[in-house]
């Protein structure tokens, strides 16, 4: 199965654990992952995307995207939202995504019972993965020790919307300095 | 799973998220100091799609596939770095960010490959042995 997942966490460091135990899982060749990138909710509710902040052109490029595919992966009515916040963090410092994915729901598509929308919390962080697996229950179950909630769509269903493009996901795990503690 | 061995196509696609790294942080340089990485990031494409064409024949039907596209990608990246290494300004920029794209999706595509490759070896043989 070749799935988008969001696993919330309750802080950055925690969601840093989760990004970095995608990858181990990956190296164990329990799942493929083709792309991963972080995402924040601040105290203001405002989103921020950890980026490498090289080229202004190519970071904006990498916030933009993450604002669509948050918005994709909370559902039809989130897509919306994504994209708006899309263009206006290309208009910003491409690091935050101006959106709010809280309370979207994804129920008026026909989707398969593992997938639901998500909702990030003000103060919480979330991995944003590209993965095929096998069965859910690997990531599930890691994710859930490491104290993550995850949420899946298919990719099948996300590539009829309109503003999905999974290339703003580093396809290699990419961990900012500050948080680099393995 | 089998896991643990790193065969020839774990090899190709860690080349090519390599390959993407490099361009993404060569990005970040100024003109002069990008173009010499250009130049590198040319010997590099044609190296990784080398090792994708030489890996193809020992691979499933659907990781071959995924493996052609990454090769196109590949040869892409190697045109759009030749086009960065002649260009000034805004061609330039413009030349590096397809530099990036076809790089980001020859990783997608060796990854997708990868995910071919693993699923059916975990899948359970159907003849009752």
């Amino acid at each position: 199965m070749h799935n988008y997942i969001a696993v919330v966490f309750d802080n950055e460091g925690s969601a840093y654990e989760g990004l970095h135990a995608l990858w181990q899982m990956d190296d164990a060749a329990d799942i493929t992952v083709h792309g991963t990138s972080v995402v924040h909710r601040n105290d203001w509710g405002r989103f921020e995307v950890d980026t490498k902040e090289t080229h202004p052109a190519v970071a904006t490029a990498v916030g933009v995207g993450i604002g669509a595919l948050l918005g994709a992966l909370a559902g039809p009515a989130g897509a919306a939202v994504g994209a708006a916040g899309g263009a206006a963090i290309g208009a910003a410092t491409g690091g935050a995504v101006g959106i709010t994915t809280d309370l979207v729901r994804a129920d008026t598509r026909d989707q398969a019972g593992y997938e639901s929308s998500f909702v990030i919390d003000a103060g919480q962080s979330a991995v944003i993965a590209d993965v095929s697996e096998d069965s859910i229950f690997l990531v599930d179950e890691r994710m859930r020790n490491l104290g993550g909630i995850v949420y899946r769509r298919a990719a099948s269903d996300l590539r009829d919307d309109e503003w999905f493009d999974p290339d703003y996901l580093y396809p290699y795990e990419y961990i900012p300095p500050r948080y680099v503690a393995w | 799973m089998d896991a643990k061995v790193k065969d020839a196509l774990d090899n190709v696609r860690a080349s090519a998220q390599e390959l993407h790294a490099a361009i993404s942080d060569a990005a970040a340089k100024r003109g002069g100091a990008m173009k010499v990485d250009l130049e590198i990031v040319q010997k590099k494409a044609k190296a990784v799609a080398d090792s994708a064409r030489s890996s193809m024949a020992t691979q499933n039907d659907a990781a071959k596939k995924h493996l052609g596209e990454a090769v196109k990608r590949l040869e892409a990246v190697q045109k759009d770095a030749a086009e960065g290494l002649k260009a000034t300004g805004r061609t330039f920029q413009s030349a590096v960010r397809k530099t990036l794209a076809d790089a980001r999706a020859s990783a997608q595509e060796t990854s997708q490959a990868v995910a071919s490759k693993r699923s059916a070896k975990s899948k359970p043989k159907t003849n009752g042995k």
